[in-house]
């Protein structure tokens, strides 16, 4: 909401400088987001009266004026159309700026010689208008400098008013808050309107056919108007405001919709048809033509104003083509009504149109107010474009609205701040701002909400008013909290950062990526059975689907790194993936903790070179992660998922699937641009780790006795999986096996052909006692024929 | 007066200078260190001189001593240095060579700052909640008093999802799915990710991370909320900061406010960070809009409450002195291993 200094001034009786109504607003809860003086930014402009005009013979346009400049008489050539003997018009000497950059200079033109320029508002930036030379009050001192003559220009305050404030739309319940916080009072002009005598039915009816969304329509009918152009104080507000200057009429609904709130609207009483008006929903497909040459098509939802022809009006959203004031407009309907909030709001939505008007009244405006702003447009449009107002006013109000009472505990109020204000001062309060309060029997306040603030309906709603004008600052800061013994910490929560903390330490880096992505990155990442969750309006197409998988966004962080010279990377982060059940159109929303890496796993150091990220790596972290959070139970499975290569494995355990990790395929590096084929990554699922993480451990006791340990080295067939030899040891070693380590692999040429050599690390250890060699030597045997038995493995000899 | 202290100060200079020629090792270097500069040292015993000299001639002393002060450092760094490469020349085994590093990894600096802000709070008693970020429009917008077709729904820009459904445009929607599942007393937390239909440029992002946090039990006042942010703010920022409360409008509380904290860069003065003002403006707040304890089941004649949220990018920005917010979702090696 735009308003200036002086405009608000009008209304309230206290002196106050710009910076002091900024602390004043801010502290009501009015942001104010910027405030200035728009600077005239023009000099050696000085008051001229042109003495003559002779049109050029050889233009068309162009006249050759002489121009009494107080001191000297000025020639200048000018191709306005209102320039005249006896104008008084802005002159700018040769050597002027205009606009800070436009330097007046001597020209010649058609053989005449201008040695200054004759300026319109536009030219001189006081406002929009620019067609026509600016006229200046017969009585302006003729040579004085323009500045002086104008005066300081005004101040603008651009100020956020927040949804539950209508009432402050407008100026006056702008000024009313800051009468109640200045403790003075707020002046409410008064309209004296001169009509002549008649009865107005005769001349226009107005018929409301839909009272749910029009609650009450009033008006006024202007007859013998002339159309001017906005004297020049109203066009200069409006512009620094805004808003542009039409003409008298259109200027002042716009300036009586700025200043009281309630938007107004001008018909062409001439081109209604039958002298009628009706307001009612529109037909299923209606079409209709606004103002701006745009044609809608509408539903029962959308309110029309109609003559006895035809809509002429989108009810308090925008007038029609078909009866809009133009400058041979003579006689005028004038509206000023009350349409619901929420049929406006929807029509203004769906057809996308938002203007001053439909702002306003989608967020409720006062009833009582339609006459007041009717009567102060009526008596601004007769004063600027003379005309006779015919009849008194016409005010259909089939839809009045009970006013609210409130009652309100001061008990109440005070424990909900934390203050201890006494019922007179909170009874001084609401006063202030014109809040009709009374004390009932039992001390409570007795509230009755005045139309013109319909956003008072509980107690609650008079304690933030009580609150704002005691003012926040004055509200103690409560120095003891509370604290709550019973408090534990969520040990999701905890548990999460756990893991947060485990990868870091692990080192990769976490990192805050988008869980949107473009729907190409997001197929590849479905699994069998889903769909992708579309954006219904997405910011742009690749963040207009909901990732299916956080590999998608970390796969685009390494594409970003890679670009920047940046090829060792290992990054993780724990975030949310979502997808649609195709059979149920479920959306399935789950935490994944995922994890990418690729390149080097270290810089190369001096006494090193480091290898790049294989496999095993993620492999060795996954299952870090899971041996940290004693979650070791876990079965190595076959991944399903079809990004990865055959390097590639999942994990689960008693049916919950944790994860998957391996190396991603060609195909899904390619749509990021990768051109690397070495990009390892996991994913796994938290609700899986948070429920496998047991929630006690128990103590195992360490073994008093020396273990012993047996290095055994065998070869068995190339295809045989390294997991069923381990497993076949594990289940053949007998009680005293208890560790089992493969320290080396080897194929090649000191072996047969098609086969591996594995060398493991056996630890043998009792409980009870040292344990004898013979004991070992026996264990070590069945090992070996079980291996014997199950993979033809041999001993490889040392 | 002015002469005896120079003087020993001399005496001091020439006494470091031929202790310091005899040094041979790093030990007896070490001891010098301690008998000249640590805090019961010679230099030290010499500057609590000052005080008893007169006011005239302190600052000529004070330079006396800061210079012998820095002399005798240099000297003891320069020997320390000599005495290393010694040891290196002397043998093959050099310390100074880099050590093996295993690849650094790390927190993300936003979820850093969300710890802090998280670690705050939960010292106060306030537990952490979590919610999903495909959100219900009842959980997100009805519950939270923003009915369909009212102008506060403008305040904020939604990505709207098929049936009904929407990315959560604030971490709001925990405290109601809390207020659902538990009762009163309630102190609760709830930090995440949020998404609302902004360009992205230097101040806005379509995701965005949101702390909120709810207090309900009986007697909490708009007194205690001041109080917690107070709190808050002298925790995350030191007991210097000022908090300012200006009154505003959520559909989900009342009274609502928007909180300031003094600026901390130029202390409240005023500067370009806080565009003069002296203020940061940091969030809303507000007690709880008793109409959201109707949507969920709480006796709002009972119960009371206060509300708050944060952005935690703000907070970050400002204690990172950060200009753009877009750094922080690029995830580049060379901003993420600042941190």
């Amino acid at each position: 909401m735009k308003v200036t200094l002086n405009w608000l001034k009008e209304f309230i009786d206290v002196q106050v400088s710009a910076e002091e109504l900024v602390k004043i607003l801010t502290s009501l809860g009015f942001e104010v987001e910027e405030y200035y003086s728009p600077p005239r930014i023009f000099n050696r402009v000085v008051i001229g009266k042109v003495l003559s005009a002779n049109h050029i013979a050889s233009s068309d346009h162009l006249t050759f004026c002489q121009v009494d400049a107080g001191k000297d008489v000025v020639e200048v050539i000018c191709g306005a159309p209102n320039v005249r003997p006896g104008l008084l018009a802005p002159l700018a000497l040769e050597g002027a700026t205009l606009a800070g950059e436009v330097i007046v200079k001597q020209r010649a033109i058609q053989g005449k010689t201008s040695y200054g320029m004759l300026c319109s508002e536009s030219e001189l930036d006081l406002t929009w208008r620019g067609d026509h030379l600016m006229e200046l009050p017969g009585n302006a001192p003729i040579g004085m400098d323009l500045h002086e003559f104008l005066g300081d220009s005004d101040t603008l305050f651009d100020i956020f008013i927040t949804p539950n404030r209508p009432d402050c739309l407008g100026v006056i319940g702008i000024a009313r808050e800051i009468a109640a916080a200045t403790g003075t009072k707020l002046i409410k002009p008064v309209s004296g309107i001169d009509f002549i005598p008649a009865d107005l039915t005769k001349h226009i009816s107005v018929h409301i056919q839909d009272s749910d969304k029009c609650y009450r329509y009033t008006g006024r009918l202007i007859q013998n108007l002339l159309i001017l152009p906005s004297p020049f104080w109203m066009a200069e507000r409006l512009f620094i405001v805004g808003v542009r200057s039409i003409n008298n009429v259109v200027d002042v609904t716009n300036y009586v919709m700025m200043e009281t709130g309630q938007p107004l609207h001008a018909f062409d009483y001439d081109l209604l048809e039958d002298q009628q008006i009706l307001v009612r929903s529109a037909y299923p497909q209606e079409k209709f033509t606004t103002l701006d040459e745009k044609t809608h098509s509408l539903d029962e939802q959308s309110l029309l104003i109609c003559d006895g022809k035809k809509a002429i009006a989108l009810a308090g959203i925008m007038g029609g083509l078909n009866s809009e004031v133009s400058a041979n407009t003579r006689n005028i309907f004038l509206e000023s009504a009350y349409f619901e909030p929420k049929s406006t709001r929807r029509t203004a939505k769906r057809l996308d149109i938002a203007t001053e008007s439909s702002k306003r009244f989608e967020k409720g405006m006062d009833l009582e107010n339609t006459v007041f702003a009717l009567n102060r447009a009526t008596e601004l449009i007769t004063r600027l474009g003379q005309g006779q107002v015919v009849g008194r006013i016409i005010d259909e109000f089939p839809h009045p609205v009970e006013p609210t009472t409130i009652r309100l505990s001061v008990e109440n109020a005070n424990n909900l701040l934390g203050t201890q204000l006494t019922r007179e001062e909170m009874s001084n309060i609401l006063q202030r701002l014109e809040l009709p309060t009374s004390i009932a029997s039992d001390g409570y306040l007795i509230v009755t909400a005045p139309s013109f603030r319909s956003d008072l309906k509980k107690p609650v709603d008079l304690v933030e008013e009580i609150a704002r004008h005691h003012g926040y600052d004055n509200i103690p800061f409560s120095t003891a909290p509370k604290i709550d013994q019973n408090q534990t910490a969520n040990p999701r929560i905890t548990f999460r950062d756990q893991l947060r903390q485990f990868f870091s330490g692990a080192g990769f880096r976490e990192t805050v990526t988008f869980n949107l992505v473009g729907p190409k990155l997001a197929e590849p990442f479905l699994e069998k059975g889903t769909e992708l969750i579309q954006v219904i309006n997405p910011l742009s197409p690749d963040l207009s689907v909901f990732r299916p998988n956080l590999i998608a966004s970390l796969l685009g962080v390494v594409a970003y790194n890679r670009n920047r010279q940046n090829p060792n990377m290992a990054f993780f982060e724990i975030g949310n993936d979502a997808w649609k059940i195709s059979d149920s159109q479920q959306i399935a929303e789950k935490i994944r903790v995922a994890g990418v890496c690729a390149g080097k796993k270290n810089d190369n150091e001096w006494s090193q070179k480091s290898p790049s990220f294989d496999f095993y790596d993620i492999k060795g972290v996954v299952f870090n992660l899971l041996k940290t959070f004693h979650i070791d139970a876990a079965i190595q499975d076959d991944a399903v998922e079809s990004f990865w290569t055959d390097e590639r494995a999942a994990l689960r355990l008693n049916n919950h699937f944790i994860g998957s990790f391996g190396k991603l395929s060609r195909d899904i590096l390619a749509l990021y641009k990768i051109k690397v084929h070495d990009v390892y990554a996991f994913y796994l699922e938290f609700e899986a780790l948070y429920a496998l993480k047991p929630r006690k451990l128990r103590f195992k006791s360490i073994p008093k006795f020396p273990s012993v340990p047996f290095d055994l080295a065998i070869m068995v067939d190339a295809s045989v999986p390294y997991q069923n030899v381990e497993k076949a040891i594990r289940n053949a070693g007998g009680p005293f096996l208890a560790e089992v380590q493969l320290f080396d692999f080897y194929k090649g040429e000191q072996i047969a052909a098609g086969t591996k050599s594995l060398a493991f690390s056996l630890t043998f250890s009792s409980k009870e006692r040292t344990l004898a060699v013979e004991e070992v030597d026996s264990a070590v045997y069945t090992i070996l024929e079980h291996l014997k038995k199950l993979f033809n493995a041999q001993l490889r000899p040392k | 007066m002015m002469g005896q202290i120079l003087e020993e100060i001399q005496r001091v200079k020439s006494e470091f200078s031929s202790r310091a020629k005899t040094i041979s090792n790093l030990r007896d270097l070490e001891n010098l260190r301690i008998e000249f500069t640590s805090k019961k040292g010679k230099i030290q015993t010499l500057f609590s001189v000052i005080a008893k000299a007169a006011p005239v001639d302190r600052p000529r002393i004070g330079a006396e001593l800061n210079a012998l002060k820095d002399f005798v450092q240099a000297t003891l760094d320069e020997k320390s240095l000599v005495f290393q490469t010694q040891r290196v020349q002397n043998s093959v085994f050099d310390p100074t060579l880099p050590g093996r590093t295993p690849r650094l990894g790390g927190l993300h600096p936003l979820l850093q700052v969300m710890d802090e802000i998280k670690n705050i709070f939960m010292g106060m008693g306030f537990r952490v909640e979590e919610g999903p970020k495909i959100e219900t429009q009842y959980h997100n917008f009805e519950a939270l008093n923003i009915p369909k077709d009212h102008p506060s729904r403008d305040m904020h820009d939604t990505f709207y999802l098929e049936n009904e459904y929407v990315l959560r445009t604030h971490t709001s929607p925990i405290q109601i799915r809390t207020m659902e599942r538990q009762k009163p007393p309630i102190r609760m937390i709830a930090p995440g990710k949020c998404y609302r239909k902004d360009t992205p440029d230097a101040t806005h992002s379509p995701i965005f991370h949101q702390v909120e946090g709810l207090y309900v039990d009986k007697g909490v006042s708009f007194a205690d909320l001041k109080g917690t942010l107070q709190v808050f703010a002298h925790k995350l920022l030191g007991s210097e900061v000022n908090v300012r409360f200006r009154p505003s409008f959520f559909p989900f509380t009342e009274p609502s406010a928007e909180y300031d904290f003094s600026c901390i860069f130029c202390k409240g003065k005023g500067c370009s960070f806080c565009k003069g003002t002296g203020w940061l403006e940091i969030s809303g707040a507000g007690m709880v809009n008793p109409a959201v304890f109707e949507f969920v089941g709480i006796d709002p004649e009972v119960y009371t409450g206060y509300a708050f949220g944060m952005g935690v990018e703000r907070i970050a920005l400002l204690l990172f002195e950060i200009n753009d917010i877009r750094i922080f979702y690029e995830n580049d090696l060379r901003f993420l291993s600042q941190f």
